[in-house]
């Protein structure tokens, strides 16, 4: 594939390709334009003037600062979900590249942890703790541990409960992909750094790390991505405050004004931002590898 | 020492799952224990009753054998809820191949490829949930699409099947999914020796040729991968098919959370477990096929 | 990505989400409230003047917690869900609130899961003056229609932590109530050209493709039941508490026109009401007081149609969670007092809901407001919602009359019916059709 000259597959295919990217943007197209309505519109066409009306509104009196908080805290709860996906998807592929007792099931329980409908793992979550809070309750009156009878409520939570409901919609698709990358990894360098005398965190770190690499960034923004929009998982199981998404769901359906799209266009401009920092980033640590030589992980995202 | 080593590396695989089987263990089988339990309690209009019966199940076949050959309600909704994964599962495939290809292949440098995904994800930061009310402006009777065609002179008339429709519902779908699809074949073309290809050609095989036989074989792993992530999100989906359908489709899905919002959480369960033994028989069906685990 | 998130269409849906302020902004400022990052399972005692209020976006302005905190201290924090999960929430993390805005119909449902507290009508100062539809199912001395869960069926428990109704008055009360309204349909006349004045247009061929009704199994049929009886089909003893043949029957008619084309599509929540009637995919349709305003807002033609069967009623109201105690116990009912104590229910009153004390409400309002909204007279003045913005110029009369002409022509009230498990069959069944 390294003919100077561009085939004619090539035009027809990156023709299908701009198309494809055409249809993914029409509702951000949509959300974008109609957050520009005119003071009278409504949240569909026509289009009732042209104005930045609905960015001053969602500025002055739609209380940046608290959909900031939901903001924060999805986007804390996002990074930790990423950080044990990629942690946990690793070294469960690499535990996987045995066929133990046992490791089917944990395979197919990855399957199924993506098939069960997510109200209803939320549902499940939600039943369970529950027990526990009660059993922790009961103890505490058993046993007069003082400050669980006076102030204890519940641990469910952000980071309790609900960082278990993300974890079993992102860890699978973690799982899925690192089987795949781990199957496609030729044991001979992992040989050829054992005979070189290599200890397994020496392998691990210098070998395959830098191998898998690529593949882990589509992991992390996969779990991200995932957590970022999670719903229905989080709705039984997230404790008294709310994500982003639970946070504009309430909104949505009592928002009636273009103020919604507005905040939709805002958002995606910070996503815009956010991606554009992270690939400067990504593109710095290339040329900086690019320097050093290695050529390791080319060709694997 | 030694012995304490040697038991490490002989157990090392299981202290590499641990953290993911614990996980799933606490978050997601314990409260599936629960669910498969409570489906098999009793319950009346206001409480739920620790039990053992089956009437959730019989149930939910309510009717299955009477009225035939007429379809009762659930294997009705079943074969919509099929409709849509198989229809669904085909676009995606269709589109994410051709899309793959072309970023594989056609693409020559990482840098551009990394881009070029970037900018297919970006719309999937933007909210779902105002993403979804988006549609209606789009492809509704007065929408974007409608204006278009008319001034286009295409129709003449607002073309209502544009939305709420079978139609509205697969272009979500295949919106929403098609890059689960991509990623996976586009991993899976990255790793194809290209030497192959070349030899392929070298050897007089068409472009075609070359794909059915060489391109295709090779690529079934991300194939295989993408068709679960597909088939399994389908299969549960209720949002989608609700909004896009207008709420007047069925699904598997929308079945069991209206049961759960009228806190009919023994009945619900018994859906749960039925739409979940009923994807695994696929997904089970799939690895008979291929071993998914050593073709990943 | 997520492939599934909720978009609401619990039973509660009916009754939350239309009490909606006007105005985004309103609602987007409700949030003030809310604190900064709070991830961590609340082990450590919370701040006893801080209340955590469970409910939709709809009642949770940023006005009300504003002025709550100026008036006795107490810090309100919204958490805004949607309709249906607030009963979920109730049901499955009892926990997580200390106090709740939930519907009546539902109590049938959460008074048995032990969750809740009766709350001391002794220590809730105006408990003699909340209006008579609540207590006693009256408007003015007149009976009004109890068909369904009429708040007064549901209105007061046997004992504090009763799992029963008392059919007559005691102490302990389920729920203050917050807002109520009555339902009935919305329809363009711009498009539709003609006056619209019984329930049976809802199934009127000639709307093919542009009728709807909500997505909510309990109220959705409530609304076919209303057409039915007005088309002379079939006569209900009782439209909120059907038998299974009533439900056949109804469930069959549904199928019928829905085969037959007549729906564009179902909605379950307020915003999808909006859109389909603003966007003209839909021009007659079961809808909410304040959903035609939102639509009329746009300048779109919308008329909230009273109609001569009368109306289908919806009341919500505040809850407190059985573990509530101490000190947060205190404040909620301080919150509660200070909510019937007029301000709050004047507030309520300008966006077109209806508030629980009356006559406290009358005193934050101007007399021009009151004649407007409460009185059904034409507005002698602009009418401005309460951030500021315009409603009605002057002269307007609101639809559907006064309150005593609004309130008595109830029919039926939202419901949880004992034939509720084969309801909710059959109507997916109708789903699937």
């Amino acid at each position: 594939m390294s003919a100077e000259r561009r085939p004619a597959s090539f035009y027809w295919l990156a023709a299908f390709f701009a198309l494809f990217v055409l249809f993914l943007y029409g509702p951000v197209i949509t959300i974008v334009t109609l957050s520009f309505q005119g003071p009278e519109g409504g949240l569909t066409f026509p289009m009732r003037g042209f104005s930045t009306y609905w960015f001053s509104k969602l500025w002055e009196g739609i209380g940046v600062v608290d959909i900031g908080a939901a903001l924060r805290r999805s986007a804390a709860l996002g990074v930790v979900v990423m950080l044990l996906t990629v942690v946990f998807s690793v070294l469960a592929g690499l535990g996987l590249r045995q066929r133990f007792r046992g490791s089917g099931i944990l395979f197919y329980v990855a399957i199924a942890s993506l098939i069960v409908p997510s109200i209803v793992v939320s549902l499940g979550i939600a039943l369970e703790f529950r027990i526990v809070d009660d059993s922790i309750k009961a103890f505490g009156d058993a046993y007069e541990v003082g400050w669980i009878q006076s102030s204890y409520t519940t641990i469910m939570g952000l980071f309790t409960s609900g960082l278990g409901a993300h974890l079993t919609w992102t860890l699978p698709f973690g799982l899925l992909i690192m089987i795949a990358v781990f199957n496609r990894l030729n044991p001979a360098y992992e040989e050829a750094a054992r005979d070189l005398g290599a200890s397994p965190w020496q392998t691990f770190r210098f070998v395959i790390l830098p191998i898998i690499t690529p593949p882990l960034i589509g992991v992390a923004m996969f779990g991200f991505t995932l957590s970022w929009d999670e719903l229905a998982r989080s709705s039984q199981a997230i404790g008294a405050y709310n994500t982003l998404p639970m946070e504009l769901r309430g909104l949505t359906t009592t928002v009636t004004t273009p103020a919604i799209y507005a905040l939709g266009t805002v958002t995606t401009g910070i996503s815009f931002a956010v991606i554009l920092s992270a690939m400067a980033l990504t593109w710095l640590i290339r040329r900086r590898r690019a320097r050093h030589g290695s050529d390791a992980g080319k060709g694997m995202v | 020492m030694r012995a304490i080593q040697d038991f490490f590396s002989r157990t090392l695989a299981y202290w590499q799952a641990a953290p993911m089987a614990l996980v799933f263990g606490f978050f997601f089988l314990l409260p599936l224990a629960a669910t498969a339990m409570v489906s098999f309690w009793e319950y009346t209009e206001y409480s739920i009753e620790p039990a053992f019966v089956l009437t959730n199940y019989s149930d939910a076949f309510d009717g299955c054998i009477s009225s035939l050959p007429d379809l009762c309600t659930t294997f009705r909704t079943y074969l919509s809820t099929l409709f849509f994964c198989g229809g669904t599962w085909l676009l995606t495939l269709i589109i994410g191949f051709t899309v793959a290809w072309f970023l594989a292949f056609h693409v020559r440098t990482m840098t551009m490829q990394i881009v070029l995904f970037t900018l297919c994800t970006i719309p999937f930061w933007t909210s779902n949930v105002i993403r979804m009310i988006s549609w209606i402006p789009l492809l509704g009777r007065n929408g974007l699409m409608n204006q278009l065609l008319l001034s286009l002179g295409i129709v003449s008339q607002p073309q209502e099947w544009l939305l709420y429709s079978d139609f509205s519902v697969l272009l979500a779908f295949v919106h929403l999914y098609t890059f689960f699809m991509v990623v996976p074949i586009f991993n899976s073309m990255m790793r194809i020796d290209r030497a192959l290809i070349e030899a392929a050609y070298d050897a007089g095989a068409s472009g075609w040729q070359t794909l059915w036989n060489v391109v295709v074989p090779l690529t079934k792993p991300g194939i295989t991968i993408g068709s679960i992530f597909v088939i399994t999100i389908v299969m549960g989906d209720f949002v989608t098919i609700g909004i896009m359908g207008g709420q007047q489709i069925a699904s598997v899905g929308k079945v069991i959370q209206t049961e759960i919002s009228f806190l009919q959480f023994p009945a619900a369960a018994a859906n749960a477990v039925i739409l979940l033994i009923s994807v695994l028989l696929i997904i089970v069906g799939l690895t008979r096929l291929v071993d998914i685990r050593k073709e990943l | 990505m997520s492939a599934d998130n909720t978009k609401g269409s619990g039973k509660n849906s009916g009754g939350y989400s239309r009490r909606t302020i006007l105005r985004g902004s309103a609602i987007f400022a409700g949030f003030a409230a809310t604190a900064a990052v709070r991830g961590f399972p609340a082990v450590k005692a919370a701040d006893a003047t801080t209340l955590r209020y469970l409910g939709t976006a709809v009642n949770q302005s940023a006005d009300i917690a504003k002025k709550v905190k100026e008036d006795l201290g107490i810090t309100i924090e919204y958490v805004p869900v949607t309709t249906d999960e607030v009963t979920k929430r109730i049901i499955t993390q009892p926990n997580s609130f200390d106090i709740v805005d939930s519907e009546y119909f539902s109590l049938k449902n959460l008074i048995p899961s032990g969750n809740l507290m009766g709350m001391d009508a002794k220590k809730i100062k105006y408990a003699d003056k909340i209006t008579s539809v609540f207590t006693t199912g009256t408007v003015n001395g007149k009976t009004i229609g109890d068909q369904g869960t009429a708040p007064k069926k549901v209105f007061y428990l046997e004992g504090q932590y009763s799992k029963k109704f008392a059919s007559s008055p005691t102490e302990w009360i389920t729920l203050i109530p917050t807002t109520y309204n009555a339902d009935t349909l919305g329809i363009r006349p711009d498009l539709i050209k003609r006056p619209i004045e019984h329930w049976s247009e809802l199934l009127n061929p000639e709307f093919k493709g542009k009728a709807s009704i909500l997505n909510i199994p309990s109220i959705g049929i409530m609304d076919a039941a209303m057409a039915i009886e007005s088309a002379g089909i079939h006569k209900y003893a009782d439209k909120g508490n059907m038998t299974k043949e009533e439900i056949d029957l109804t469930i069959k008619t549904l199928i019928e026109a829905k085969k037959a084309g007549q729906f564009r599509a179902f909605w379950s929540d307020f915003n999808e009401s909006v859109n389909l009637m603003a966007s003209g995919e839909t021009v007659i349709q079961s809808m909410w007081s304040p959903a035609v305003t939102a639509v009329r807002s746009k300048g779109i033609p919308c008329t909230f149609q009273p109609l001569k069967e009368g109306y289908r009623a919806w009341a919500s109201g505040f809850g407190l969670p059985k573990t509530l105690e101490g000190k947060k116990l205190d404040a909620a009912y301080d919150f509660v007092n200070w909510f019937l104590s007029g301000w709050a229910g004047a507030y309520l009153n300008r966006q077109g809901y209806y508030s629980a004390v009356l006559e406290t409400a009358k005193e934050f309002m101007q007399p021009y407001e009151w004649a407007y909204w409460m009185e059904g007279k034409p507005a002698e003045q602009d009418i401005h919602a309460p951030d500021g913005s315009l409603l009605e110029k002057a002269g307007a009369v609101r639809d559907g009359g006064s309150y005593d002409t609004r309130m008595g022509a109830i029919a039926c009230w939202n419901a949880v019916m004992d034939e509720n498990a084969y309801m909710v069959r059959k109507w997916n069944e109708f789903i699937a059709a």
